[in-house]
């Protein structure tokens, strides 16, 4: 909205309606002499002859600036500032006190219960133009600021709304808990976080005594990672793989997506843990492209960590992805997790770690899975502070039962 | 006595930038008002209402103030500093004068609007 300049009467500065001054006096003659001098001055003027009457107009008409005596009948002038400042729609309203006097204390009582300035009652024709113009500019102001304020809100709402419509595209992609197989358990969890990340993670069944598994990390936030998340997902449904790679093995897969999935124009690519268990032979086969937030929990109670350096996929369409095979037995416990988990920051700024979270997973022991799931997520949230994460949490855990 | 001792209609004029119309409204509205508006300011000190002895004063202050009349003005601010420190003695002869201003500025206005400002 433009400024309108006090020394130009507001109908010449601007081609919209003029602007709307309140005045609210219960003295006849003074209100008569008062909004003949703003109309003059070109503004549109409304009156009420007390304080209640007043606010009643203010929130009819919306005035840009209200001018209001002191001492007034019904409702006195700070009462009706006090009235305005405790209304949400109307509080940032401008208004011009008139006194008859000018004692600080007076002022200062004025301004504290909600007045932004005050106008001598024999006040000069001059001031008059200026404090108006300056109540009026400030009144521009603030409703500049509110409407953008308003404008980011509705941005940002409609941003939330896309992110929770991914973050439900995202949670049906997700695999069903349960028996995946006979003999394993499948339990997990997700907890998107306020700006939506990549994580992704799924199961590939391969008949009745194998199946794939995966968790995988799209860089970046927002809905375009969870869309490429998705998209890398389509590559590694079971059909898929057949057609595309011609082979089940985690190494073979992963160096395939390689090629498939570059680094996008950004910068952005995806880390990802591909797992082939194998009841047959009770082995567990994995290949991983710069992912190290896994590990097997052995029914003995020994953590051995999915790790290996290799870097994310994308950087090097050349690079190649081995598969390590480490035997299972039954009650091994295997748990893919993205580093949301245990990335988390506390308050302090120290973040939470494998080791704290290999510690809080060996206390859990063998207790059910879901349970060591669901406590060792509250045992981040508490390191937090808070139960809204700053990156996407994911966890996956199986259990060879038999 | 003439007017130009009672109140100052140039500078009351310059008060509405010289518009003789509103001028000439404000002034009709003083005269049939402004005896009510003693009468409620009596009123409020015969009741012994400092608050509302304040809040008249305080009123036709405002009204007095658009014809630049310095003495009634001046009565009218001690009788609202009087009525707001709630010494209603002091306020008895304050009042007196006040009644005696605004008489000859209602006179005065009166004159002025049966002459017509161009007089």
């Amino acid at each position: 909205m433009p400024l309108v300049s006090p020394s130009l009467p507001p109908s010449c500065a601007t081609q919209t309606a003029p602007q709307t001054v309140l005045v609210v006096d219960d003295e006849p003659v003074a209100r008569i002499s008062l909004t003949a001098r703003l109309k003059r001055l070109g503004y549109r003027v409304i009156e009420a002859g007390d304080g209640k009457a007043g606010l009643e107009l203010l929130r009819r008409e919306r005035p840009d600036l209200t001018i209001l005596d002191w001492m007034m009948p019904e409702m006195d002038g700070p009462t009706f500032c006090e009235q305005v400042r405790r209304d949400p729609e109307f509080r940032s309203s401008q208004i011009l006190m008139m006194t008859g006097h000018d004692q600080p204390e007076q002022i200062a009582e004025g301004l504290a219960r909600g007045a932004d300035d005050f106008l001598s009652k024999s006040a000069s024709k001059q001031e008059i133009t200026a404090r108006v113009g300056a109540g009026l500019r400030a009144a521009n102001l603030v409703r500049t600021i509110e409407n953008a304020r308003d404008e980011i809100q509705r941005k940002q709402d409609a941003l939330e709304r896309e992110l929770q419509s991914a973050v439900h595209y995202v949670e049906s992609l997700l695999p069903i808990p349960g028996m995946l197989l006979p003999g394993v358990e499948l339990v997990h969890a997700y907890r998107p976080s306020l700006a939506l990340g990549g994580d992704l993670f799924n199961v590939v069944p391969w008949g009745d005594r194998l199946l794939g598994l995966y968790l995988l990390d799209a860089s970046g936030h927002g809905v375009s990672p969870a869309l490429r998340s998705a998209a890398f997902s389509t590559f590694l449904r079971g059909d898929s793989l057949l057609h595309q790679v011609g082979s089940n093995d985690p190494g073979a897969i992963l160096t395939e997506a390689n090629k498939r999935f570059p680094l996008t124009e950004d910068g952005n690519y995806f880390t990802i843990i591909f797992a082939r268990l194998d009841l047959r032979s009770h082995t567990l086969s994995y290949a991983a492209a710069g992912h190290s937030g896994s590990f097997l929990h052995r029914r003995s109670g020994e953590v051995s960590w999915l790790k290996h350096p290799t870097l994310p996929l994308g950087f090097d369409c050349s690079n190649t992805y081995g598969t390590v095979d480490i035997p299972v037995t039954p009650g091994d416990r295997l748990y893919l997790l993205s580093d949301g988990l245990y990335e988390v920051p506390a308050p302090t700024g120290e973040l939470w770690g494998q080791a704290r979270l290999e510690d809080t997973i060996c206390e859990l022991g063998r207790r059910p899975l879901a349970e060591v799931i669901s406590r060792t997520i509250d045992e981040a949230t508490r390191w937090l502070g808070h139960d809204r994460f700053p990156d996407d949490v994911a966890v996956m855990g199986l259990e060879i039962t038999a | 006595m003439s007017h130009h001792t009672i109140f100052s209609l140039e500078e009351a004029l310059a008060l509405v930038d010289h518009d003789r119309d509103i001028f000439q409204a404000m002034a009709k509205l003083f005269v049939e008002h402004g005896l009510k508006d003693l009468a409620e300011t009596q009123a409020a000190l015969a009741a012994q209402d400092a608050a509302a002895l304040a809040r008249s004063a305080h009123r036709l202050k405002g009204a007095i103030l658009q014809f630049c009349a310095p003495a009634a003005i001046e009565a009218t601010i001690q009788l609202e500093e009087l009525g707001k420190a709630g010494d209603l003695k002091s306020a008895v002869k304050v009042c007196a004068k006040l009644e005696t201003e605004l008489l000859r500025l209602l006179a005065a206005l009166r004159h002025v609007l049966d002459k017509g400002l161009s007089a």
